[in-house]
């Protein structure tokens, strides 16, 4: 088995990155052409069906483009496995971490707003 | 593979070297990836606190009155918009645009600059 | 003409340094080598390796105020000086200017520079049309003079297992070659994090090519060859 890929990664990579740059366009454009952004209507947005799905996309895309990046990263300057692989698992369960508390930040609001 | 200069010296000093304007814009692109890596946890943070109630999405509309946070934010924006800039140059390149020496070359620069303008612009905004 | 030069001589150092020359070009100085040469004869432990004098060899490449090039193809005309000469960044130094290339060739052999072809031999030839000969050129004319993966980033990090631009751009010339028919197994070799998908496309390599190739559009066109291959 390969540990690590080599297209696989790199097309991940590029398919997340339009995915954020899709979406984030798309939240520019709300913001450019919606009225100033109120707590309320932030809210009403974020907690709408599509709103929170959109949201956990995009955390869920960033982690991955984030993960791929430092990935990068690490087998360019570090190179000692003692360092390289606890490294690796750290950063990728604090990825997975932040994506989980997104999940539970919209699952709360989603519940609690309607 | 053994080589005859197993223990010989390299020359590898990077200040030394003369990058082209390419590979600034590459290690740019690095350097604010893991600039916006490291503030990942704060972004996550800012959308629990947005969503809380009124007052903390209000507060999060002041983090800049601090002088302090105001800075580390116009970091941010340079980092997001560098980012941004020089992977949409990255994406293209990859199939085939602007992937020509010549364009490339200029296509780094104008990622850079734009990356500076923005930078000023909100340094402009939220530090004066 | 000041030329500051790195000396490394390995029965007596047992570190490099720079040693500085005064030379002044004749008339019919034209290149940085004519400039060396004479300086050789001014000081004969000075190293370096060259041979055709006319950029087809690939033998004097060297860091050149930064940048890497050929010693021959470097015009003396509008030099900043003092001209520093360095090895090629990140090759083992053998002594002075001249580098151990022995990685850099072990990457070439790698990707089987030579054509594959198990299909019955042909009564002549086997017959290239000219678009298919066209595919060739900015590949084949390569002289393995390691300017470009000496100037490449991920190749310093990773001169082992990183392929690097000179490598790759004569895996394309042969995946690009009609006559060929490993077109797949020289793909699959290729797709791997360390082989190929270290480069982050930062084109030094094409930058500073003395023989204006582009190794990034070559390593561009694998990957996209390699992204129809699996879909
Ligand atoms: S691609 Fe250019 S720089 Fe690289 S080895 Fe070939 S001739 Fe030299
Ligand atoms: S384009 Fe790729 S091969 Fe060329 S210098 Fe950059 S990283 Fe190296
Ligand atoms: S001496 Fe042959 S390439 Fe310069």
């Amino acid at each position: 088995m390969r540990l690590f890929l080599g297209q696989r990664a790199w097309v991940l990579q590029r398919v997340t990155a339009l995915v954020l740059l899709i979406l984030l366009a798309l939240g520019a454009a709300t913001l450019l052409t919606g009225p100033s952004l109120s707590y309320g209507s932030w809210h009403a947005l974020a907690t709408s069906t599509h709103g929170a799905v959109l949201i956990v996309v995009f955390f869920a895309a960033l982690c991955l483009h984030g993960w791929i990046g430092v990935r990068d990263i690490v087998l360019d300057y570090i190179h000692a496995p003692a360092l390289r692989l606890p490294l690796l698992a750290l950063v990728a369960v604090i990825l997975f971490a932040i994506f989980i508390r997104v999940v539970l930040t919209m699952a709360a609001h989603f519940a609690g707003g309607g | 593979m053994r080589a005859r200069s197993a223990g010989a010296p390299k020359f590898l000093n990077l200040s030394q070297i003369r990058f082209p304007i390419g590979a600034i814009a590459s290690i740019g692109h690095r350097l604010s990836g893991v600039l916006l890596m490291v503030s990942l946890p704060l972004l996550a943070l800012a959308l629990d606190r947005s969503l809380r109630s009124e007052p903390e999405f209000a507060a999060l509309r002041d983090l800049v009155s601090a002088p302090w946070r105001a800075l580390l934010l116009v970091i941010l924006v340079w980092a997001a918009a560098h980012h941004l800039f020089a992977g949409v140059r990255h994406l293209l390149a990859d199939i085939g645009v602007g992937s020509r020496l010549a364009q490339a070359r200029t296509s780094a620069w104008a990622v850079i600059v734009a990356a500076g303008i923005i930078a000023l612009a909100a340094a402009l905004r939220w530090l004066s | 003409m000041r030329v500051s030069i790195y000396r490394f001589n390995p029965e007596t150092d047992t570190k490099p340094r720079m040693q500085d020359y005064d030379v002044a070009p004749e008339a019919g100085d034209k290149k940085l080598l004519d400039v060396l040469m004479r300086l050789k004869t001014m000081d004969d432990s000075l190293s370096f390796r060259r041979s055709c004098r006319e950029g087809v060899c690939g033998s004097d490449a060297m860091n050149i105020n930064g940048r890497n090039g050929l010693a021959c193809l470097t015009s003396l005309q509008g030099m900043k000086e003092p001209v520093v000469l360095r090895p090629l960044p990140g090759f083992p130094v053998i002594r002075d200017l001249i580098v151990d290339m022995t990685q850099f060739f072990a990457h070439y052999h790698s990707i089987k520079p030579y054509l594959i072809n198990n299909e019955a031999l042909p009564e002549r030839e086997r017959v290239q049309s000219p678009a298919e000969r066209e595919k060739l050129n900015g590949l084949y004319e390569c002289i393995l003079c390691a300017c470009c993966s000496a100037f490449c980033p991920s190749f310093w990090w990773n001169p082992d297992k990183f392929i690097g631009p000179a490598g790759l751009l004569q895996a394309y010339r042969f995946i690009s070659d009609s006559r060929d028919t490993a077109t797949a197994e020289r793909l699959a070799y290729l797709d791997d994090v360390y082989r190929l998908y270290r480069c982050r496309t930062i084109m030094n390599c094409t930058e500073v090519c003395p023989k204006g190739l582009s190794p990034s559009h070559a390593i561009e066109r694998i990957r996209l060859a390699l992204v129809r291959e699996s879909s």
